[in-house]
């Protein structure tokens, strides 16, 4: 039988444990701007080997699922002498995996500019700067911003797979609180609950930003 | 080499098992989503809003937990499952409303003038279905059907957090047994990155040869 | 203000294989008003293009105020630098407007003047409305492009133009892209401007406008310039077999 009480007891702690996936969501959602600029950056450059580095980037961690770059990055980091806590790696392996994603909705954004846009800029004589950081890069952040909270809302279920190296986010929590309750179909549904809940508050403030800046 | 020896059959028993969950989970959940879209689109409003609401819960929730739901929770409401199909029923159910989302955008793209045009000349709602809106509507959404069947390959490794004796989870058994964390991970790293690097290469091909199948033969 | 003067001597184009221009020779003299006309996909536009370097030119010359643009000497690059300098001088007014959508009228008309002139903001957004009024919308100026009319943005996209002060302005089709109704008030505003004096080079279709404002026109087909002339002599009196030609579709077309 579905126990109500059950439920409703394992919210609070897994509540609790999802700051953790904030932590780990937001800040590596911060991580991935910044790297994914470079990368964008490095495939919008005129070297070739930039170009090349910055696809190769890419591809591979698109092509590799989060769940193993995961575990080479947190088996790996000691071997470079870097005895980083669980929490820090986990930052960095979902910061790095969202550059790749951010770098391509970078791109995508400022290759949907009409072309206009920068001619009408450089008739009048704007130097390459200005017409990149007054003209193209707010456009393209504007354009960008639904798939940006899009892909915030798919690194809070990514995050769920850090539960792997045991950090105490939702994930995690709920699996300890299952053990020890042995209700868990209760347990995981309102872990579920959690995520939906806070993934569905991601989406209305997309749609709102969506609304808002749509000029 | 001794390695290889040792756990050379277990790891190509794991791909084996990474190829079957995928490609069934594909074919079930593409199936579960162009129901889902037919439904949507034939459908009465309620039906639409309950399937409405399941979309936004699969989606709204990571696969992981989805699988710990139906895995360990099911047996409460008398759903047992072994490791195996459980997965592959969770990557049907995970798969499914992203496939319905292709399917009901490649549904739109359908210029509506086509199908008025069948019914002008009296052809049945099924018929029309089979004949103009699948063919028609495949064209545009082939792509990212491909697409998201190649994500799926890489949702497959999660299957191994609840047992089911696939690649990742061969791999992770090795690794523990022989202390190689590093290498084994990073082998499986590059030996996803070159299977999907090939997949969607494939899948390029594969979607002109059926987009130009399909419209000359449409 | 002073007007300048475009010499365009010997320019060919290609892309790849195919030749836009072909050899064009083309004297635009200071403080007139010269209208480009002919066929769609005869070269006009990649002609105006070229006169600010938008488009580089394979061969010849185009020079302002005997200044050749683009090139230091024929087969050498200008400096970026160099080029900016030029253009500063040059106003261009596009067919889509490329207005810019994040900032108001009156921002999209100051933002060249901060960034190119050097202006201090209050400068900028005073010359920026002084523009603004010029063409009529005074009114509008804290308005976003998106909650403007078709006309209204074009008018904005002149006054941007205007308020660099140059010396010289390039219109490419800047009607064509506008609902019948809206094309006069335009065509209004860029009639007092050549009214002032100031070098004007149109390409467009408004055969109207070409006739009553034009101190020349001239005819262009498949990347040739196939005569230039009073627009009497162009379009009233013309004596090459493709511009009757294209004169003719062009009556069979517009009327009723």
């Amino acid at each position: 039988m579905f126990s109500i009480p059950t439920f409703l007891e394992s919210l609070v702690p897994l509540f609790w444990a999802a700051r953790y996936t904030l932590l780990i969501s937001v800040a590596g959602i911060a991580l991935g701007l910044v790297i994914g600029t470079l990368v964008c950056a490095a495939r919008l450059s005129p070297s070739r080997a930039l170009r090349r580095a910055g696809a190769v980037w890419v591809s591979f961690l698109r092509g590799v699922p989060l769940l193993v770059q995961l575990l080479v990055f947190y088996y790996s980091l000691p071997l470079f002498g870097l005895d980083v806590p669980a929490m820090v790696a986990a930052i960095v392996t979902v910061g790095i995996c969202a550059s790749a994603y951010i770098s391509e909705i970078w791109r995508g954004a400022i290759n949907a500019l009409p072309r206009g846009q920068a001619e009408a800029a450089v008739a009048i004589g704007m130097t390459p700067q200005d017409v990149w950081r007054r003209i193209i890069l707010p456009q393209a952040f504007t354009l960008s911003l639904p798939a940006l909270i899009n892909e915030l809302i798919l690194l809070v279920k990514a995050s769920s797979l850090v539960s792997v190296v045991g950090i105490l986010e939702i994930t995690r929590a709920s699996q300890a609180q299952a053990a020890t309750t042995f209700r868990p179909l209760e347990v995981y549904l309102a872990a579920a609950c959690i995520y939906l809940v806070i993934n569905l508050c991601l989406a209305a403030l997309g749609r709102y930003l969506e609304h808002r800046t749509a000029v | 080499m001794d390695l290889l020896q040792t756990y050379g059959p277990a790891l190509l028993r794991g791909f084996g098992v990474t190829v079957l969950c995928w490609a069934l989970g594909t074919l079930f959940g593409m199936t579960l989503g162009l129901l889902i879209a037919l439904m949507r689109h034939y459908g009465p409003r309620w039906l639409n809003w309950i399937i409405q609401v399941y979309i936004e819960v699969i989606r709204g929730t990571p696969f992981l937990v989805q699988l710990f739901v139906l895995y360990y929770g099911g047996p409460l409401i008398g759903l047992r499952l072994d490791a195996v199909p459980a997965g592959l029923l969770g990557l049907t159910l995970y798969g499914s409303p992203y496939f319905a989302e292709i399917f009901r955008s490649g549904f739109r793209a359908v210029a509506p003038g086509q199908i008025e045009a069948a019914r002008a000349i009296g052809m049945s709602e099924p018929s029309i279905v089979r004949r103009i809106l699948l063919p028609l509507s495949l064209v545009s959404a082939l792509p990212a059907l491909v697409n998201f069947s190649i994500i799926l390959t890489k949702e497959t490794v999660i299957l191994s957090i609840i047992t089911v004796p696939e690649l990742m989870y061969q791999v992770s058994r090795m690794s523990a047994e022989t202390f190689r964390f590093v290498e084994a991970n990073l082998v499986l790293a590059l030996f996803f990155w070159g299977l999907v690097e090939t997949i969607s290469r494939l899948g390029r091909r594969l979607e002109t040869r059926i987009t130009k199948h399909l419209l000359e033969r449409t | 203000m002073q007007a300048s003067s475009v010499e365009i001597r010997n320019v060919s184009k290609f892309y790849g294989p195919f030749q836009a221009l072909r050899d064009v020779n083309l004297s635009i003299p200071p403080g007139k008003v010269t209208c480009l006309i002919g066929p769609s996909g005869s070269g006009k536009s990649t002609l105006l293009r070229c006169i600010n370097f938008l488009e580089d030119y394979s061969a010849g010359e185009i020079r302002i105020d005997g200044r050749m643009i683009g090139y230091e000497a024929p087969g050498r690059r200008m400096r970026g630098r160099a080029l900016r300098e030029m253009r500063r001088s040059i106003g261009m007014v596009f067919q889509q407007f490329n207005l810019w959508p994040h900032m108001t009228a009156r921002e999209n008309v100051a933002e060249g003047l901060i960034r190119v002139r050097g202006l201090s903001r209050p400068d900028a957004a005073g010359r920026a409305a002084d523009a603004l009024a010029k063409v009529g919308l005074a009114d509008k100026m804290d308005n976003h492009p998106s909650r403007l009319s078709g006309g209204q943005q074009q008018r904005v996209a002149i006054a941007r133009a205007i308020a660099m002060e140059p010396r010289l302005m390039l219109f490419d089709e800047p009607t064509s892209a506008l609902d019948p109704e809206l094309v006069g008030e335009v065509l209004h505003v860029m009639k007092a401007l050549a009214g002032e004096g100031m070098t004007m080079v149109v390409v467009t279709h408004e055969m109207g406008f070409a006739s009553h404002v034009a101190d020349q026109v001239a005819f262009m087909e498949r990347g040739e310039l196939v005569g230039v002339d009073t627009p009497g002599r162009i379009l009233h009196q013309p004596e090459d077999p493709r511009i009757q030609g294209f004169l003719r579709t062009y009556h069979e077309r517009n009327s009723f």
